[in-house]
């Protein structure tokens, strides 16, 4: 058994909230903040980091000055100038989900700085678009502080890459996030969480998910949670191209629906919330229109692309199996993390839900969300096309040499 | 005699047999091993064959890869005379005595495996193995962990091949006709060309930036991939290697002050100069492609020489008959000469009040060109600064009875200058009649009066009669219509503009306005409200002519009627005011309401334009 968040930490209220002081932690708020703040000792570090509410790291618990309280008045410290309301700071932007928030965001005419890890191959199609990209790392907790300056809405949507350790990303790096934004007077921050993960603890991500959303309330920053179910972009690499290319398409015989939405509608609803004062505070859970089992999903492909696929099916057992085999070594407890879903998975879950109330508050039609059946089939239209031009290409250039 | 299978598809099999058995009176026994690739694109089987010859003492190891054609059912039964044959063609190389169950097995699989390439043994040591093996298992395990997973995120490298990626087909800003469009944002760095250049970006076009100085402060504001040139609308020269290559111009620069200075050089002389840039740089793509650009002008006269004069009438008339008057003045003449320095001048006097005298001539147009795929007129010619009226008569040219008369006014300066005339200027003679119809024009007059002439500015203008005039005629050609618009230029409303230099601003604008419409570029005025700095797509809007918004409107929503503008037709020559959704007041109430909603199927503009007024 890893490690098992303390649940009881996050989601009491902060007066209550147990830190240990990491005396190694962050200095800078000493310099920022007046002297009269850090009087009780042993002195309340702004970041003391979420690692230490992990049961990895026992140390000793003391009580501190709540984090909150004190991060509020720092936050009274420089009146400043005022941010513009256009400003905001997206993180996670290079994944599914955050290069579509770019995108809307750019379009709806905000100023969008990315924060981006540094890397050897920087993301350059964001600053292509025009987007500002600041490299930051969320789990170097001293990175982020510099760069909300200025930013009035932070919109997270990052999670941790599926190669890293869950909590490190999703969990630390978010609460260290939470905190500065806290601590900067970001006036509006917006988190995506996963549907149903307030019933599935189970699972590590979506229990961090679920803390989060309980650290996020508690922090008092004005905020909006948006719970979401599947991607449609997700299925285009995991069935449609394994089926065009004629590899073996992996499914699993799992009775679980998901209610699969496009990325684009995402973003566009996720703006329309954001501009809506009445949404402030408010859970929000953005499902497509329809739950689909994997079964139908690749049924549907099959029938768009002309040809059978070639599926090999894993019983859910067997996942369940692999799970609890990797979670008897130290060393393969990432990998049972990425595979908790499937706990999920044999629970006969639906992960949708009715949109109509929410449609209603966005005043969004619903006939604009964009069906699977609908966004399967202009995939399918436009690679069958192109893959047809590129042939009559390549048998040109046959005729040509 | 043993063989291994070749592997099945699923790419977990890789089964590797090494054992070596030799009867010394069997022809042919070995072994083989077959390793499967994971999802080969073209299925091949490495055999990797180990072979004994005990009669001859010593060891051989051959490889051989061969092409799997046959399906994996049927693989174990064809194996078996192909590797005989590669056995046998070994053999013969050291032994050839040994050769009699040779010859027919050899014969017998002539044809079935033509080539076999040899490769080394070190192409499957174990390390290259055990790398494919991994492979194979990382391939597998993200498969298999990918089933645990909702959603996952899909990597970057493989968007591109998906068809998800930017710009593709699936993304909702992608527009058909931007791959092939560039575009030149002038003031690229204000409020507005800001969000024009990203949602210019992110629908494809390729976008040309116009800034004064590559400072870093204006370079890391746009978009990487924006091409920049550094140039001045105040400076024409700067201008000419900016309009290159570009298809269309969003102009959103402004004064930084309302300095007159100011004022003149960035919304009145920039615009005209910018104008003239472009319209210089098609002309030159309308030479280079001789006459077959659609961008070329129709030539209905040119007067280069005594012969082309030829057709033209001068007539002389009056409006009323004033016969007392008509005893005492000084009557009315008027020639039309080609003069000895090779220009040809219509030039004489009009004393009589009511007189006029015109010039005038049936138009003969080039077999298969008909005046309604132009938009106007325009005529190069030199005067003395007097205004003509040009008169088209329309109607079937068989029966010139029937013809009805459309008339437009135009003034000339001293010197050469060039007058656009869009057809759609012209208005009837008779106020019944319905307005010209380019197509049925068979007739062209241009004519002198003396009324409502203006003397020319300077200390020459008073000295004039004006009642005399001189026009030199060079040409008059037929300007050819587009669908879109070339020049989209963000003006003002003046709301919002301190009271005290909102006149001279609104007279820079306005003239800047004027020289874009005499252009003959396709343009598109838009007159937005006061500025806000806020989202885009949240309120609807409100599309006017005629002055009479009061609100303010967003930048970006400014930027979205830029960017849908560019391809919209009925967006090609009109000006308009446009703000936020409001109630009027009592007695304003005259205006075009169209919901703006946030929603990307949602072309809210060509509905909103289709109801204004064109040429305004």
């Amino acid at each position: 058994m890893a490690w098992r968040l303390p649940t009881q930490l996050a989601t009491t209220p902060p007066r209550s909230v147990k830190t240990c002081t990491r005396h190694d932690s962050l200095s800078w708020r000493h310099t920022l903040s007046p002297d009269g703040l850090s009087s009780s000792p042993p002195s309340p570090s702004l970041f003391t980091l979420a690692s230490s509410y992990s049961s990895s790291s026992p140390g000793r618990r003391c009580h501190v000055q709540p984090l909150v309280t004190c991060t509020a008045q720092t936050a009274n410290l420089a009146p400043g100038t005022p941010v513009r309301p256009t400003s905001i700071l997206v993180v996670g932007s290079t994944g599914t989900l955050g290069r579509q928030i770019v995108r809307r965001a750019l379009d709806e005419g905000y100023d969008v700085r990315c924060l981006v890890r540094p890397r050897p191959a920087p993301a350059d199609f964001l600053r292509d678009w025009g987007a500002t990209v600041v490299n930051a790392d969320l789990s170097k907790p001293e990175t982020i502080p510099a760069t909300l300056v200025g930013i009035h809405t932070v919109i997270d949507c990052a999670t941790g890459r599926p190669e890293e350790p869950i909590k490190t990303v999703d969990w630390e790096g978010k609460v260290a996030l939470i905190q500065c934004a806290k601590a900067m007077g970001i006036q509006k921050f917006v988190f995506y969480s996963i549907h149903n993960c307030d019933k599935h603890p189970e699972v590590p991500l979506m229990e961090i998910k679920y803390c989060t959303e309980k650290f996020l309330k508690d922090s008092g920053i004005n905020h909006i949670i948006i719970r979401l179910c599947g991607f449609m972009q997700g299925l285009i690499g995991q069935y449609a191209v394994p089926i065009l290319e004629e590899k073996s398409v992996w499914g699993t015989d799992a009775p679980t629906r998901i209610a699969y939405m496009d990325t684009q509608d995402i973003a566009r609803l996720t703006f329309i919330a954001l501009r809506n004062e009445k949404i402030n505070g408010k859970l929000l859970t953005f499902a497509g229109p329809r739950a689909w089992t994997t079964q139908e999903v690749i049924t549907m492909c099959e029938r768009l692309a002309g040809q059978d696929a070639n599926v090999t099916t894993v019983p859910v057992s067997v996942l369940r199996l692999t799970r609890q085999l990797t979670r008897l070594f130290e060393w393969t407890n990432d990998v049972a993390d990425r595979l908790a879903f499937s706990e999920v998975l044999t629970s006969d879950t639906v992960f949708s839900t009715p949109m109509a109330e929410t449609y209603k508050l966005l005043g969004v039609d619903s006939k604009d969300i964009i069906t699977l059946e609908k966004y399967l089939q202009d995939y399918f239209t436009n690679i069958l096309k192109k893959l047809k031009d590129l042939k009559a290409q390549s048998k040109q250039t046959d005729i040509f040499f | 005699m043993t063989s291994a299978a070749a592997g099945t598809p699923t790419p977990t099999t890789a089964a590797f047999n090494s054992t070596c058995k030799w009867g010394p009176n069997s022809s042919a026994e070995y072994f083989f091993a077959t390793i499967s690739l994971r999802n080969p694109p073209t299925t091949t089987a490495v055999s990797a064959r180990c072979l004994r010859a005990t009669d001859r003492g010593h060891r051989r190891f051959a490889l051989s890869v061969v092409p799997r054609a046959t399906s994996p059912s049927s693989s174990s039964s064809s194996s078996a005379p192909k590797t005989r044959k590669d056995h046998n063609q070994n053999r013969k190389d050291d032994d050839d005595d040994d050769d009699d169950d040779d010859i027919d097995t050899t014969k017998q699989q002539q044809q079935s495996q033509p080539s076999v390439s040899m490769i080394r043994l070190d192409d499957v040591n174990p390390v290259g193995l055990g790398r494919r093996s991994r492979q194979i298992f990382d391939e597998v395990w993200r498969k298999f962990s990918g089933l645990g997973q909702i959603s996952r995120t899909t990597r970057t490298d493989d968007e591109t091949s998906l068809l998800i990626n930017e710009g593709g087909p699936m993304c909702e800003f992608a527009i058909p006709g931007a791959q092939n469009t560039t575009v030149l944002v002038v003031g690229a760095t204000s409020r507005v060309g800001r969000i024009v250049v990203r949602k210019l970006m992110l629908r494809g076009y390729t976008v040309k930036a116009l800034v004064r100085k590559a400072d870093e402060q204006a370079v890391d504001m746009l978009p990487t991939s924006v091409e920049i040139v550094i140039g001045d609308v105040g400076d024409p020269s700067s201008l000419r290697s900016a309009v290159k290559g570009c298809n269309k111009i969003i102009y959103c620069a402004t004064a930084r002050s309302s300095i007159t200075g100011d004022l003149n050089r960035v919304d009145h002389q920039g615009v005209y100069n910018l104008t003239k840039a472009f319209q210089d740089y098609n002309n030159k793509l309308a030479q280079l492609r001789a006459g077959k650009s659609s961008k070329s002008k129709l030539l209905l006269a040119k007067f280069k020489s005594a012969d082309s004069l030829n057709g033209w009438d001068v007539r002389q008339g009056t409006y009323f008959q004033d016969v007392v008057a008509a005893k005492y003045d000084g009557g009315m003449d008027a020639t039309f000469e080609f003069a000895e320095s090779g220009n040809a001048i219509f030039s004489g006097y009009v004393f009589t009040r009511g007189g006029y005298v015109e010039l005038s001539k049936k138009l003969s147009l080039p077999l298969g060109s008909t005046l309604d795929r132009y938009e106007g007129l325009v005529l190069s010619v030199g005067g003395n600064g007097r205004s003509y009226v040009l008169i088209l008569e329309a109607g079937p040219s068989a029966d010139t009875t029937q013809s009805k008369m459309y008339f437009a006014r135009f003034s000339t300066k001293v010197g050469f200058c060039r007058v656009r005339i869009p057809f759609s200027s012209f208005r009837p003679v008779k106020p019944d009649d319905p307005s010209l119809d380019p197509f049925l024009v068979h007739t062209l007059t241009i004519r002198f009066e003396p009324r409502r002439q203006k003397p020319i500015e300077g200390p020459a203008g008073t000295k004039q009669d004006l009642r005399s005039f001189k026009l030199i005629m060079e040409y008059i050609k037929a300007l050819p219509t587009g669908q879109e618009t070339d020049f989209i230029l963000v003006s003002c409303t003046g709301l919002g503009i301190e009271p005290t230099r909102r006149d001279q601003v609104l007279r820079a604008k306005k003239a800047g306005e004027d020289s874009l419409r005499r252009s003959g570029l396709g343009y598109t005025i838009i007159r937005p409200g006061p500025l806000k700095e806020e989202p885009g797509g949240q309120r609807a809007l409100i599309f006017d002519q005629g002055n009479r918004i009061s609100q303010g409107i967003s930048c970006a929503d400014v930027a979205d009627i830029c960017v849908k503008a560019l391809h919209d037709s009925t967006a090609r020559n009109k000006s308009f005011d446009v703000c936020y959704e409001y109630v009027a007041e009592p007695g304003k109430e005259l205006y075009e309401l169209v919901a703006h909603l946030p929603d990307k199927a949602n072309n809210y503009l060509t509905p909103a334009l289709s109801v204004l007024e064109k040429n305004t």
